[in-house]
């Protein structure tokens, strides 16, 4: 009975190993392990052995059916994970092949500088604030100090429309409504679309700016030196040269040009910045008296600084456009890249 | 404004170079824009001494030289014989580039070598005849000084971009008193000294000023015996230089005097003046006159003239007559020099259309306290290039001369308002350097008189830009406000228009900006009713052009040119969308409504081309899924589809309003096949357009969010046959009406017709979950509902079930 149950063991494992296939296996289970296996009729002849063998031969059986459920289980192990390994293979794809994607669109980037702009003032805790395209003559010059017939007027074509109405040159009208609805203090950045009658390759006839305006008690020309410097450097980046030079608005004094050290070449001259080093990208200045008395505030009690600046010409810059007209043309082929 | 470096030196006596001199008037607000070297290039010819001049050996008028040129000595062989041995003359090195583009080369002449060239100022371009070469002083340079250094010919010309309140800044005098006061110097004046005959000016000729308004100063002078020629090397090219075509010696002292120190100045023919009389009064309305330019202008009695005993001879402060002007017969000449009221002269320049130096000098204003010296530098000159003789004094009416009024200023309000800390001393020393005068005035105040020609310096405030502007800029530390709380976040309006860019941007479509104006006829190509609102837009006074004559008053027409411009470039596939106002007059108010809409159009394929895609064409539906999302983003509530052939410009069978509630907010359809061929489109187009004011008013800020139930879903699916008419929504609405809130909700999962379905009619197959919040639901209950939900059908809708 040691030699059958030896035998059989090896058989079983050479039987094991030489098997092809999970279907082969679990036929080796059947035949050796099943109810009327191999082994299972080699267990029942256990009874016939005598009481002093049968302990033993006993536990022999139990180790050879241990033995071989192991081997099976370790075999069917194995070839399981051949056979996944085997699919996995088969499956391989080309990952190479673009993706199925969901459409994605794009904001105008004139969209996307002024949600910018909003968003570096708006840390710096300005508000938004609008006001009409189609503006009154004495929103848009006389209470900005531009008096009928004064050549500053000059400096701004005017589309004119009728009863005093015009497309408005500026944001600058933004100041005087807010200013005529809220006492000080003032904190507001007016985003919008302006009109000028010029058109070539450098200007539009429709454009955007951004106006800035802040009143408060004590507000100097070195804060909003201050302000403008923050904000061109996380506009441009941190280490973006400013430089304001003398300029003249009607409705602010002092009033300066503001540059910043040009982005394209760093300052050491190039044709964008027509080899100065300094690019020209806002105008600003001390809110001038004669518009506080306008919008009925004290001039000796507060002061403020406003600023502007066109949308446009910082697209242009950020993004190295040299042609406006790519702005309005809205061809997809140069909005999708934005 | 155009000034050269020469020229100003000659007012003020600075160390600058050029480029530093661009620097510091940038600075101070005075733009320099361009630099132009003048006489430059030529710094490969220079002086040099004849040492050796010896015959040619197989020339005979030609000259062997050895010349120095400071370095070395070379040989040089010339043509002319105006020169001998021991002359300083001009060579023209190799390398050298000559007027003509002629270069010199090193050559052999008869078989001698020529190391340059001996240079004539025709040549040279310095003359438009020379007889031989161009023989110098002696002593004019060390031997290889380039000859325009030498000559004093070498310039930078400067343009400078004034702004509108620097009136003083349009002449050389004005630079030069900025840069004099920046840099602490003295302005020299140029000499207007005058010798007189004892003729009494008064004898000869006679100044009446009618309206003192709007000529505040009138001034004359009378030279007589003179003679007109061509101005002198010298004139011709400063005037050159700063692109003044020179006209004769009496005309260019005029303009060289406005450009030296700004003041406008005319000369007549006093022989051709009846009367020898001005008289200086309005314009009769209708009045004609010549100008120069050889234009007859109809004037108004708005305008100012100058005229004799009978008629006007000039437009006070814009141009001349020509029935008064220099011609080479001349021979007496009465010289103005006059003050005109700047708004005067700025309305009759433009509505003449007539910008000349003089009206833009006149318009920003100039220094009343000049006329004078102007008056006098200009007759002394004439007299010096024109001969002729000056009568004894001039004629001045200034009637309303008045002592300037003193400004009260105070230091420290300077201080305060730029962010420095100058010295009480340092700003008055500023504004004595700006030739204001300074004297103590109340409460420590100051008084300050700004000179006459800063017409500019009216109020305290333009003081203390002053002191800020020549203080510099650059030296105003950069600070941070000290600022009150202000709580204020985004309007509702404000978030909204960010949110739905970024609704329909994560829905594929590309943002455009369009111009706000557009053709007059756009309306006619959407073909709105005659009566429709949206015709009448508002007109612009002065367009550019007719196709941007009119403010828009539907986004719409804007967009579909877009969509066919990109068509054009072969871009087929489009979503886009335009966000912004329209412009709708109001009855009874002057001021327009400026809503923002919000519009969209795609065509082409839905997803695009691609190997993982169906290429399908986009349809009603693609455009009315975004709305759907967008609406429910925005937390809309009531939202209904109401095929009412809402827009002329829309298919009237694949077109409907969209409400909410009761408010009609918009509308989506397909483009009408005739406005798709208005605009040039060939595929067919399915557009949207939403009224955003009104979504803003319906958006619910505040979301209503339930649980999920926890108990297990059941779903049963009903097939019926239905007329083709009978819309989704009365299905849906037929379902909910069970009003049993075990209906979760209610699909339509497949819509057909054709093969095994009857004409007229569409299969529909509706799948309905059921679901309880509070228990499993039985099949039983199920059951009984279901029938409900089926038995409304049949009886309400009058479908059969399949």
């Amino acid at each position: 009975m040691r030699e059958q149950l030896e035998q059989l063991k090896n058989d079983a494992l050479v039987a094991i190993s030489s098997a092809v296939g999970e279907e082969q296996l679990q036929g080796i289970r059947v035949r050796l392990l099943g109810r009327k296996g191999e082994l299972t009729a080699l267990m029942k002849g256990l009874g016939s052995l005598s009481p002093e063998e049968r302990p033993s031969v006993g536990q022999l059986v139990n180790t050879v059916r241990d033995e071989l459920e192991s081997g099976l289980e370790a075999a069917l192990t194995a070839e399981r994970e051949r056979v996944k390994n085997e699919r996995l293979q088969s499956e391989r794809i080309d990952v190479t092949l673009p993706g199925r994607k969901s459409q994605v669109g794009t904001k105008h980037p004139i969209t996307l500088i002024v949600e910018e702009v909003c968003e570096i003032f708006a840390g710096l805790g300005f508000s938004v604030a609008e006001g009409p395209e189609i503006e009154h003559d004495w929103y848009n010059f006389e209470a900005l100090n531009f008096p009928p017939e004064h050549p500053a007027r000059d400096m701004q074509d005017t589309f004119f429309v009728e009863n005093d109405l015009l497309l408005r040159t500026h944001t600058s009208p933004v100041q005087i409504r807010t200013m005529l609805k809220q006492k000080p203090p003032v904190r507001i950045i007016a985003p919008g679309t302006v009109y000028r009658c010029d058109s070539d390759a450098t200007h539009s006839p429709m454009f955007h700016q951004i106006e800035g305006l802040m009143v408060d008690k004590g507000i100097t020309f070195g804060d909003l030196k201050g302000i403008l410097t923050i904000f061109t450097n996380q506009l441009f980046g941190q280490k973006t040269g400013v430089r304001l030079r003398p300029s003249f608005f009607p409705f602010t004094e002092p009033s300066a040009e503001v540059d910043i050290a040009c982005v394209i070449c760093g300052g050491k001259g190039c044709r964008v910045c027509k080899n100065s080093g300094w690019l020209e990208i806002l105008g600003a200045g001390m809110v001038d008296p004669e518009v506080y008395r306008h919008v009925n505030y004290d001039a000796e009690d507060i002061s403020g600084f406003a600023f502007g600046m066109g949308i446009e010409r910082i697209a242009m810059l950020k993004y190295g456009i040299n042609d406006m007209r790519l702005l309005f043309e809205n061809d997809v082929r140069f909005l999708r890249q934005f | 404004m155009k000034i050269t470096y020469n020229w100003l030196k000659e007012f003020v006596d600075f160390e600058h170079s050029p480029d530093q001199l661009a620097e510091l008037l940038t600075m101070l607000g005075l733009e320099v824009e361009a630099m132009e070297n003048l006489g430059g290039g030529m710094d490969d010819v220079i002086v040099a001494l004849v040492e050796e001049k010896r015959q040619h050996p197989n020339a005979d008028k030609l000259s062997l030289c050895r010349v120095n040129n400071g370095t070395e000595v070379l040989d040089v062989v010339c043509g002319a014989q105006n020169f001998k041995q021991g002359d300083t003359v001009v060579l023209a090195s190799i390398g050298a580039t000559l007027p003509g583009d002629f270069k010199i080369k090193r050559s052999k002449i008869r078989g001698e070598e020529s190391c340059g060239m001996l240079c004539s100022e025709r040549e040279l371009g310095l003359s438009e005849e020379s007889a031989g070469i161009m023989v110098l002083p002696a002593d004019i340079a060390p031997l290889g000084t380039p000859l325009f250094s030498a000559l004093g010919l070498k310039d930078t010309l400067f343009e400078i971009g004034l702004t509108p309140n620097r009136a003083d800044c349009l002449s050389v005098l004005g630079i030069a008193r900025e840069v004099a006061a920046k840099l602490g110097l003295q302005v020299k004046y140029p000499s207007s000294a005058v010798a007189e005959s004892d003729v009494r000016v008064e004898s000869v000729i006679s100044v009446n000023v009618e309206d003192a308004e709007f000529c505040p100063r009138y001034a004359a002078r009378h030279i007589s015996g003179c003679t007109i020629a061509p101005s002198p090397e010298w004139l011709v090219k400063r005037l050159k230089a700063i692109g003044i075509r020179s006209i004769n010696n009496v005309v260019d002292v005029t303009n060289l005097v406005m450009m030296e120190l700004g003041q406008p100045l005319h000369a007549f023919d006093c022989e051709r003046l009846a009367g020898k009389k001005i008289v200086v009064r309005r314009a009769g309305e209708g009045e004609q006159f010549t100008t120069l330019d050889d234009q007859q202008r109809v004037l108004t009695s708005a305008d100012l003239v100058i005229c004799d005993a009978e008629r006007p001879v000039a437009l006070a402060g814009v141009m001349g007559g020509l029935n008064s002007e220099i011609e080479d017969t001349t021979t007496a000449i009465l010289l103005e020099s006059a003050c005109f009221k700047p708004a005067a002269v700025r309305k009759t320049s433009k509505r003449l259309g007539l910008h000349t130096e003089s009206s833009h000098r006149f318009e920003r204003g100039i220094d009343i306290g000049g006329v004078i010296r102007a008056l006098d530098r200009a007759a002394a000159l004439i007299v010096e290039l024109s001969g002729g003789s000056m009568a004894q004094g001039r004629l001045d009416v200034y009637p309303g001369k008045t002592e300037p009024t003193a400004i009260q200023f105070r230091p420290e309000r300077a201080n305060s308002l730029i962010g420095i800390e100058l010295q009480r001393e340092g700003i008055l020393d500023i504004l004595e350097r700006l030739e204001c005068r300074v004297s103590d005035g109340p409460d420590g105040a100051v008084a300050v008189t700004p000179p006459s020609y800063r017409i500019d310096l009216e109020r305290e405030i333009d003081l203390i830009e002053e002191v800020a502007r020549l203080n510099g800029f650059d030296r105003i530390p950069s600070t941070m406000p000290i600022a009150r709380v202000i709580s204020d976040r985004p309007s509702r309006h404000q978030q909204l228009e960010k949110r739905v860019r970024e609704i329909l941007v994560n829905h594929g479509m590309n943002e455009v900006i369009n111009f706000s104006f557009t053709a007059p006829d756009a309306a006619g190509k959407l073909m709105l009713a005659q009566d429709d609102p949206r015709r009448a837009s508002i007109k612009l006074a002065n367009p550019l052009v007719d196709e941007q004559s009119a403010m828009r008053t539907s986004l719409l027409p804007g967009l579909l040119e877009t969509v066919a411009r990109n068509i054009n470039f072969r871009s087929l596939d489009l979503k886009l969308f335009e966000m912004r106002r329209v412009y709708l007059p109001v009855a009874g108010d002057i001021m327009p409504r400026e809503p923002v809409f919000v519009v969209g159009a795609l065509t082409g394929s839905r997803d695009g081309e691609g190997w993982s895609r169906v290429n399908e064409p986009v349809d009603f539906y693609d455009a009315k899924g975004i709305i759907e999302n967008l609406l429910g983003l925005l937390n809309i509530a009531g939202v209904s589809w109401v095929p009412d052939t809402p827009e002329p410009y829309l298919h009237p069978g694949k077109s409907c309003s969209i409400f909410a509630g009761r408010e009609r907010i918009g509308s989506v359809g397909e483009l009408h096949p005739t406005v798709q061929e208005n605009f040039g489109l060939e595929k067919s187009l399915y557009c949207f357009e939403l009224d955003f004011e009104k979504l803003v008013k319906l958006s619910r800020s505040k979301l209503e969010i339930t649980a999920p139930s926890r108990f297990p879903d059941s779903t049963r699916d009903i097939a019926i046959l239905a007329p083709d008419q009978l819309e989704f929504e009365k299905i849906i609405g037929c379902v909910n009406s069970v009003k049993a809130k075990e209906i979760e909700n209610v699909t339509i999962f497949d819509v057909y017709r054709g093969k095994g379905i009857p004409e007229g009619h569409k299969s529909i197959a509706i799948r309905v979950r059921y679901r309880s919040y509070d228990r499993t639901l039985t099949d039983d209950e199920i059951s009984i509902l279901h029938k409900k939900v089926t038995d409304g059908l049949v009886n309400r809708l009058k479908v059969t079930l399949r």
